[in-house]
Parts: structure tokens; sequence; C-alpha cells
């Protein structure tokens, strides 16, 4: 037994973490990440011939929404299917039982899952921010006007991925149960746009139960810039409000998953 | 302070049962029912059966991958749902495809590190298994490009990489030729000699005759026979170019 075996705490955080690694190595050799990848790359960049549709804004204000949407549609799009698709082959491939016969348990699993797609959220969000600050400062330069901050579109950005882990802890919730590829991604994608809508959704009423959902609006990136960015007491809010429903949805997937067979 | 208690069981199974729902109704249907086994640390068990007579739920009860309906099953006197008994399974399951963006030696070093092994722990351990599989050569290229006896081969591996001392193995000989065949027949043996005790499934009756402590053949959802080779095969003598002793025994409670 090594050093790690002694300690329970460090043996588990460090299987989450081997899981983590497998899943964000696997993901990064999937066709999906890269065709959304390249695709949400290119849309960033379409931008700048889409400006004639600015809708009055300015370019480069027209830039920074269309881009930081792009960002957030592919990525949600990645989110749900990367988690949908990461799941089911080990299912089918049968690699599952061989990690769950051994000594990790079922919210190990889960949370390696998690922390492998929130990694490769990560990764994605940030090579699209590149290549959006990266056209937006050759725009400034040819314009001669100073557009958003990069600290401001770092923080945008930064809300963007948050959402996007939440939509992936709501797809791997739908996972641990789910046993078709098909409706865990059908269902993931509707959750996502359920949760997206929430603001619009009564107290009371047929729709009330919406209301339990995480309210992705508080995320919405473009709306924040326009405002000026955060405020550091609303961005630990908003870091609060996703840290405990990552909790509660990590938490409610690994108690559905602990009874799942295979 | 107390003695630690005795395992007299490295494999014990008791009534075991299961139902699965069927339809969108959830009515369930049981599989399998009141199955009892028990081996003893060092033994081999050859569960035999036509397709769907419950031999891999079987086998996946012990691994811990599904929970009983009736009854239950222990290893080491210990119920496969404790971590601590986990790290004492090795277990192969049927037609598996792994990671195909990894290596071989990779995908071992993945699951022995969740064993909680250490590198000086596993490495040598890996080398030895790889040349045992047939798959030095290859053991540096992704699995994508592995043949499915290949697969088979490193799902072997990943059974053994931690040196368990129980091995569940759900038809280790499916896709193999017949080289890889007696080198697994080899292995079990090898295994059984070494204390270690081994289940596994099959239809190859003649191997198993020959390498298995005990049989059990499984049918119509019950355990139909069971028992050492020499006590189920005792009374029935083999003519000439008529099926094997067991190949008849088990035709024979098959269509009772």
């Amino acid at each position: 037994m090594n050093e790690r075996g002694h300690n329970p705490l460090m043996a588990s955080l460090h299987r989450v973490w081997l899981i983590a690694g497998q899943t964000m190595a696997e993901a990064l050799h999937l066709r999906l990440t890269l065709l959304l990848a390249t695709s949400g790359a290119m849309l960033v960049l379409m931008a700048r011939w889409l400006r004639d549709f600015n809708f009055g804004s300015t370019e480069l204000k027209f830039l920074v929404d269309f881009g930081l949407g792009m960002i957030g549609l592919m990525g949600t799009l990645l989110a749900v299917l990367a988690t949908v698709h990461l799941f089911f082959n080990d299912v089918a491939g049968a690699t599952i039982a061989c990690v769950l016969t051994r000594p990790v348990r079922r919210e190990e699993f889960i949370g390696g899952k998690l922390a492998g797609v929130m990694t490769l959220l990560a990764w994605f969000v940030l090579t699209l921010a590149l290549v959006l600050a990266g056209l937006l400062a050759i725009r400034e330069a040819q314009l001669g006007v100073a557009g958003v901050s990069m600290p401001d579109l770092g923080q945008a950005c930064a809300l963007i991925w948050l959402k996007l882990t939440l939509v992936a802890a709501m797809t791997l919730l739908v996972c641990s149960y789910a046993a078709s590829q098909l409706f865990a991604s059908c269902a993931g994608l509707l959750l996502a746009v359920v949760a997206h809508l929430r603001p619009f959704t009564a107290t009371t009423g047929g729709l009330a139960w919406m209301r339990l959902w995480p309210n992705l609006a508080l995320f919405d990136a473009e709306t924040l810039l326009a405002v000026g960015g955060l405020s550091a007491t609303g961005l630990l809010e908003r870091i609060g409000y996703w840290a405990v429903f990552i909790l509660l949805l990590g938490g409610l997937a690994s108690h559905v998953f602990r009874h799942r067979e295979f | 302070m107390s003695q630690p208690t005795e395992v007299r069981w490295a494999v014990e199974v008791e009534n075991f049962g299961k139902s699965f729902p069927v339809g969108w109704t959830g009515r369930r249907q049981p599989v399998i029912q009141g199955v009892s086994l028990r081996l003893a640390a060092g033994q081999v068990l050859g569960v035999l059966g036509p397709n769907g007579s419950g031999k891999s739920t079987l086998l996946k009860a012990l691994a811990g991958l599904l929970r009983p309906s009736t009854g239950h099953c222990r290893i080491l006197g210990q119920s496969v749902d404790s971590p601590a008994v986990r790290a004492q399974i090795g277990f192969l399951p049927e037609s598996a495809r792994f990671a195909p963006h990894q290596t071989g030696r990779e995908f071992l070093h993945y699951c022995a590190s969740l064993s909680s092994l250490t590198a000086d722990q596993f490495k040598p351990r890996i080398d030895a298994l790889l040349a045992w599989a047939g798959l030095g050569a290859a053991a540096d290229h992704r699995m994508a490009t592995w043949s499915k006896g290949m697969q088979q081969r490193i799902g072997l591996a990943q059974a053994m990489v931690h040196d368990p001392a129980v091995v569940l193995l759900d038809e280790p000989a499916s896709g193999l030729d017949p080289d890889g065949r007696l080198a697994v027949a080899k292995l079990i043996r090898e295994l059984a000699d070494a204390g270690r005790t081994v289940v596994f499934s099959s239809h190859l009756l003649a191997q198993a005759e020959e390498i298995c402590d005990r049989l059990a053949i499984l049918g119509r959802g019950r355990l139909l026979a069971e028992g050492s080779p020499a006590e189920l095969l005792g009374s029935i003598r083999r003519p000439k170019a008529e099926p094997t002793r067991l190949e008849k025994l088990y035709l024979e409670k098959i269509h009772e």
C-alpha cells in the first residue's frame, strides 16, 4: 500500500484525479470535441463578417456579444454531448465494470467524470476566448478605439464556464439513471433550455417546479458586460450559487448512480 | 482484543436470485434463482450453461455490479459493497472494449493506480503481464488498432494487475485463438496453484473439465448441477467418438 493508502481522503481524491484525467484525455480525442471547438472558433471569427447585423450597436460591442454568445452556445452543446458520450462510452465498452470492481466508490467515479468534463470545458472556453480576444485586439488596433477591457472579458468567460459546468452537472445527473444515450442527450439539452428560461417562470402554478432548477440567466455574460461587469460581491454570490448547485447535482447524481446496476 | 474470524470460503453464494424489470410496466422477471455455491481459497469454479442461463449475472453479482434480488454473495466472508473487498477482486467483463485513445500500457497503469498501487509496485508486474499476454510489441500502440483477441488479452491482464485473491472471468476464452485459449487455461491453473480463487464462465466444456476443481451448470434459471468433476462425471463413461463426459452431462442437464 502506498502513502496515499494510509490517508483515505487523499486516496479518494487521487482516484477522482485519475478518473478526471482519463476522462479529459478521452474527451480530447473525441471527434465531437474537435468539431465543436473548430466550429466555435470559426463562428467567433465570422462575427467580423456579420457586423452589418449589429442592431445599431458599435462593431466592437457586436463582436463581443456575438463571440460570447457563440462560446455559450457551442459550449452548451459540448457540455451536454461530451458528458453523455464520455459516460456511455464507458458503459458500452465495459470500462466502467473494470473501474467499479476496484476500490473505487461510485461517488468518486461521478466526481471524476464531472471534474474531467469541467476541465474540458475550461479548455474549450479558454481556447475560444483567446480567439475572441485576438479578433478584438486586431479590430481595436485597426479602428483605433478601445473596446471591452481584458479583465471584463476574462470575467465574462469565467461566468460562461460556470454556466457550462452546471449544464454538464445536470446532464450527468440524467446519465446516472438513463439507459439510452439519445434520451440522455435530449434530456440534457432540454434541461439546459429550462434552466435558461427559469427567470420567466412563475412562483406558483404548473411551472413552479422549474424554480428548483439552477437559474443560468445569472451567468449571462453579455448582459453583465452591458452594465460594466460584476462587482466583487456579485461575482462571489454567483460562485457561491454555482458551488451549491454543483454539489447538489453531483451529490444527487452520485446517490442515483450508487443504485445503478451494470 | 478479539481474534480475527477465519474466512472459510473465498466465494460464497447463498440462495442467489436476480430478476430484471421487463417492459414499461416494470414487471420483474427472474433470470436466475435459488443458486447456492461455496468455493474455498485456491479452487477453480467453472460456471457452464447455455446463453441466457445467468452465468454473467452471477459473475456480475459476485463483482458487485449487480445487487441480488434474493440471497447474498460474499467474497472472502464480506459483502462486495466494501471497497476493501473489491481491492481483492479481479474482474474481466464479457466482450470488453477499452479506451481506444490509450495504449495497452497506459490502460494497465490506470487500472493499477485505481487499485492504489504505486508505480514501483505495478511497473514490473505490468511488464510481466504484457509479456504473458503476448502484447509486448503492441503495448505502446493505441488500443483503437487492436483486434478482439488483443482486447481480450489486455482485459485479462487488467483483471490480474493488482494480484487479486479472487479472479472473476466472464468468458475469458472468448475471441482468443487456440494458443490464447491454452494460455488462459494454463493461467487459471497457475493462479489456483498460487492460492488464488478463480470463477469463470465458459462454453468450452472440455477445457472446463480439465482445469476446474468444481463445476456449476446453470440452466432454466437455476443451478442444475454442482460439484467436483469427479463427483459429477464419475458415473458417466465416455465411449469413443462420443461427446466428452462433461459434454454429455451438460447436454443431459440442459435437455432434461
